[in-house]
């Protein structure tokens, strides 16, 4: 549970060498990779959308209706947990970071359908920044997510 | 039988599971309600920390130079336009940026003041240079700004030389945009830009910052490439001012 508040209190923060053209590691994603990759689905989805409504919290204003990170950090939680279920992939740090990658991408693209869907924002302008946000945010977050994922792995799965 | 004795098994090796998942589930919804009240606080005590005072200093000659610019702009103002009231701001906050958006889409600071020292919703911010956004909410000790620079943020703003009106839109990077009203303002790259006066949310003669260029086909009206004046990306300090009347934050 720490950890989890400990990777949305991670968010506001930029120290340097950690942005990439104004955007930041993704967190709670790498959180809910590491937490999925051994657990069942149904887990990894009660992971995934317990850390997108908080994490709506902090940055979604109040009234109105706004695109939620638990869609998108909901589907990661699940279909990481479904990628260990198969032993498709092996288990180290690079698998981890390669995950991650995959799954910022999937993440951000959720995002993306759903600000389309709710007509706030220009079409044209939520896919422009959708490709900015998801190469950036795809390449920092697993950049960093062994750093996460070492001590995480540790913590959890020491058996 | 045998059906209930499946049943009961079934129901006793998972209710805890799902019991856990709902509640976890629940609780972080109405978390969301309070706009993670809990976390914020706890995150700005974290940081714990003042302003330094040669920060406040400057803050305080900041904001008075600020406040000069305004109501010189304000007087011509009021030459031409009779009937013309401004609101004195309730509180001004000196305080440090804490954070930015915890979200990709988002561009927003948290500012390191809040409810305690008279910030309220819909507070303007302002930094050396001039408007950055407003205040979303508030909790005791932080403030969420959502700055100019966000797309769901619009301002009102006017061209200084000619009174030529727009809306400035955030486009989520640093360049934000003006749209026009008229079909042929007469406006030029170079123009200094301020906060217009029909604006319900800002104050009027506020500076916001300077053309970069003008694209004159855009439909359905000229829109232009706005510099900001204030350092959006690399704020430090910024100065929050607290109005009274609650205006409408966000038009989706």
């Amino acid at each position: 549970m720490v950890s989890a508040w400990a990777a949305l209190a991670l968010l506001p923060l930029r120290w340097p060498g950690m942005e990439l053209a104004g955007i930041g590691p993704d967190w709670p994603l790498i959180w809910v990779v590491a937490w999925s990759v051994k657990r069942t689905a149904w887990q990894g989805l009660i992971a995934g959308v317990t850390l997108g409504v908080w994490q709506d919290a902090l940055v979604n204003p109040g009234e109105g209706w706004w695109p939620s990170h638990a869609l998108g950090l909901g589907v990661v939680g699940v279909l990481t947990a479904l990628l260990q279920k198969d032993r498709l992939i092996q288990e180290d740090f690079i698998s981890v970071a390669l995950i991650v990658f995959a799954m910022a991408v999937i993440s951000e693209t959720v995002m993306a359908v759903q600000w389309s869907l709710l007509g706030h924002r220009l079409l044209g302008q939520i896919w422009w920044d959708h490709q900015r946000l998801t190469l950036a945010s795809a390449i920092l977050s697993s950049l960093w997510a062994p750093l996460v994922y070492v001590p995480l792995s540790r913590l959890w799965y020491n058996d | 039988m045998a059906r209930f004795g499946l049943l009961r098994r079934w129901w006793q090796r998972y209710t805890a599971q799902i019991l856990g998942g709902v509640g976890v589930v629940a609780l972080a919804v109405y978390w969301q309600t309070t706009q993670a009240w809990v976390l914020r606080e706890l995150y700005r005590s974290l940081q714990g920390g003042r302003v330094p005072d040669t920060r406040l200093v400057d803050a305080r000659v900041q904001e008075l130079e600020v406040q000069v610019q305004a109501l010189q702009l304000q007087n011509r103002q009021l030459q031409q336009l009779l009937k013309y009231q401004q609101q004195m701001p309730l509180a001004t906050v000196a305080t440090t940026v804490v954070g930015r958006s915890a979200g990709h889409w988002w561009q927003q600071i948290w500012v390191g003041e809040g409810s305690t020292k008279g910030i309220m919703p819909g507070a303007v911010v302002l930094a050396p240079g001039g408007v950055v956004g407003r205040v979303l909410d508030v909790t005791p000790h932080t403030s969420r700004v959502l700055l100019v620079t966000d797309p769901s943020s619009k301002v009102g703003v006017m061209v200084n030389r000619s009174r030529a009106m727009g809306i400035l839109v955030g486009q989520g990077t640093e360049q934000t945009v003006v749209e026009f009203f008229d079909k042929n303002p007469d406006v030029k790259p170079g123009d200094a830009l301020v906060t217009s006066p029909f604006s319900t949310i800002f104050p009027a003669g506020i500076a916001v910052g300077k053309v970069e260029s003008i694209d004159w086909r855009a439909m359905p009206a000229p829109r232009a490439v706005v510099q900001l004046y204030a350092p959006v990306d690399r704020l430090e300090w910024v100065l929050v001012q607290s109005y009274g009347a609650k205006s409408p934050l966000l038009h989706p």
